[in-house]
């Protein structure tokens, strides 16, 4: 589903590439922490999935395409197969929960039929069937980021990226947002999740990635978070 | 596509972005508005060098029967094809002259019934017996010189040749309204350039507020896999209505300064000028070459609104 040949990643200016010579494999219907400290890459790998960077040179192939010369206008189709959630939720502050998860497929020219059907669905599916008319700030911390991933996988994406889901809430509303990630990993979506998490990492056993300076220090089918902070 | 979604954001963009949205439109008014009236200066300058002849160009009548100048030159009746030939020479042999045309009776006498036309002024050209005919009208030769300020030795030697009736030189009265006109002219399209580029500057930060304030919901389209004109047409949108709305009051002024301006006040006032129709105020708004204000608006806020949105919304 993803895989990178050889990637090197390396920005305009003096010092060590942010990714050097990677090479993996994530299959489909994987679950995958990317873990690592800061500047170790791991952003960076997840910007080069959704093709907002390309490669200085290697290979990136996401959903049987190799996306490095893919044209511009061709980008958009790809991105809808990936679902994004981010640390920081990203939600609209002016539009209610149902608004904020029905914009995902609005925008991408989805009938409003085709929303009336997926989105509560979907609310359903991450515990919020009763909180489409709240605004975001009447939400938890927790219940925002369930909002989040609702919106990521509103349009049922072949792979979810998650870049630090957890690193914002307390470790009992983690578990509870690990659960519905292992559930939406449980409808045959890949997930790779970058984190610093190392109670998750450790509870919730995937197959871990480490990267360190930009490369690949350690790749274990069921590994543990390996070291603190 | 979801056209509901697209005018929403239209109508929110607008809103949101009253007082600058309000700061294009003017300045689009105003500079349309000048360039509209330079156009049509251009174009009556056009009517009345076609009408009079320009200011490098004398104009000479050659004699007719029953010559109505009653000049010792036509005292033999119409122009004879000797005589003509002899002034074909004059004209030929002058080192003032640049170049010269015949025009004949039926040329002559079409071009003053259509600017009689234009002026409503066609009553001696029609009816049973009309005053002016074919017959009546003189054959002329336009003399084109190569500079205005040169012109007395063809003049004094096509005064005293037999066969020429009227020698019509008009370089200074028209080389003063030429004059005139091209200072109108080109002090609006001045005006007009630097309040188009005013108008440009006004877009290109409108766009910028725009796409500031949307930042969220752009970095979220474009997670999510939403094409960029899809991002972009809410901009485009809101940069034609500022056009829209901008062109449509250019166009009102224009058309107001066409009918009590030129029409009502100067067709009255200077008679001896053909004036600018409606044609002419059509090709204001449409015309290609200068390009028509319905053209101008639209492109002064649409491209660079095309070119920011690439940069802003890039996917």
């Amino acid at each position: 589903m993803i895989r990178f040949e050889k990637v090197t990643k390396r920005y305009p200016g003096p010092g060590r590439p942010a990714l050097d010579q990677v090479t993996l494999d994530i299959d489909k219907g994987e679950f995958v922490y990317l873990v690592g400290t800061s500047g170790s890459g791991k952003s960076t790998a997840l910007r080069l999935v959704l093709r907002e960077l390309r490669p200085t040179t290697g290979h990136v192939h996401v959903a049987g395409k190799e996306i490095n010369r893919m044209a511009g206008w061709k980008v958009p189709r790809l991105r809808r197969q990936i679902g994004t959630v981010f640390q920081d939720f990203r939600l609209l502050p002016n539009k209610t929960v149902t608004e904020n998860v029905a914009f995902a497929q609005q925008v991408i020219g989805k009938s409003r039929r085709e929303i009336g059907k997926v989105v509560p669905e979907t609310l359903e599916l991450v515990g919020l069937k009763d909180k489409g008319d709240r605004m975001p700030d009447e939400l938890s911390g927790g219940e925002q980021q369930r909002v989040a991933i609702a919106r990521a996988f509103v349009n049922r994406p072949m792979i979810l990226i998650a870049d630090e889901p957890t690193g914002n809430l307390d470790p009992a509303t983690s578990a509870g947002i690990m659960n519905l990630l292992g559930d939406i990993n449980q409808t045959g979506t890949t997930v790779v999740m970058a984190t610093h998490d190392h109670g998750i990492v450790d509870q919730f056993t995937k197959r871990v990635i480490e990267l360190d300076h930009g490369k690949v220090v350690r790749d274990e089918a069921s590994g543990s978070y390996g070291f603190q902070h | 596509m979801q056209l509901r979604y697209v005018f929403t954001e239209l109508r929110t963009g607008l809103r949101r972005n009253l007082s600058m949205h309000l700061a294009v439109i003017v300045t689009l008014f105003v500079s349309l508005s000048l360039a509209g009236i330079g156009i049509l200066v251009q174009r009556e300058a056009t009517v009345a060098r076609d009408s009079l002849g320009d200011e490098l160009k004398i104009l000479v009548n050659l004699c007719t029967d029953e010559d109505p100048s009653h000049s010792p030159n036509c005292a033999s009746g119409e122009v004879t094809a000797d005589q003509q030939q002899r002034i074909e020479k004059e004209i030929a042999d002058s080192d003032e002259v640049a170049s010269s045309s015949f025009q004949s009776k039926e040329e002559g006498y079409e071009r003053a019934y259509e600017q009689a036309k234009r002026n409503n002024t066609q009553a001696a050209f029609e009816g049973p017996d009309p005053v002016v005919t074919v017959e009546r009208w003189p054959a002329a030769y336009w003399v084109t010189l190569k500079t205005p300020e040169r012109a007395d030795g063809i003049i004094s030697a096509l005064e005293g040749l037999d066969g020429v009736s009227v020698i019509k030189d008009q370089r200074k009265a028209l080389g003063q309204i030429f004059g005139i006109m091209t200072v109108l002219k080109y002090g609006s399209w001045i005006g007009a350039g630097f309040l188009l580029f005013a108008a440009l500057l006004q877009v290109t930060n409108t766009i910028r507020l725009a796409a500031l304030a949307r930042r969220r919901e752009i970095a979220i389209m474009r997670l999510v896999g939403a094409s960029t004109l899809y991002i972009a047409l809410p901009f485009l949108l809101e940069a034609l209505v500022a056009a829209i709305v901008g062109v449509a009051l250019a166009a009102g002024l224009l058309a107001a300064f066409q009918y009590w301006g030129v029409e009502k006040a100067l067709s009255d006032h200077v008679q001896f000028l053909p004036w600018v129709d409606w044609g002419d105020y059509t090709q204001a708004l449409i015309g290609l070459f200068p390009p028509g204000i319905v053209i101008l608006g639209p492109a002064l806020t649409l491209i660079p609104t095309l070119l920011l949105t690439r940069k802003y919304v890039k996917v």
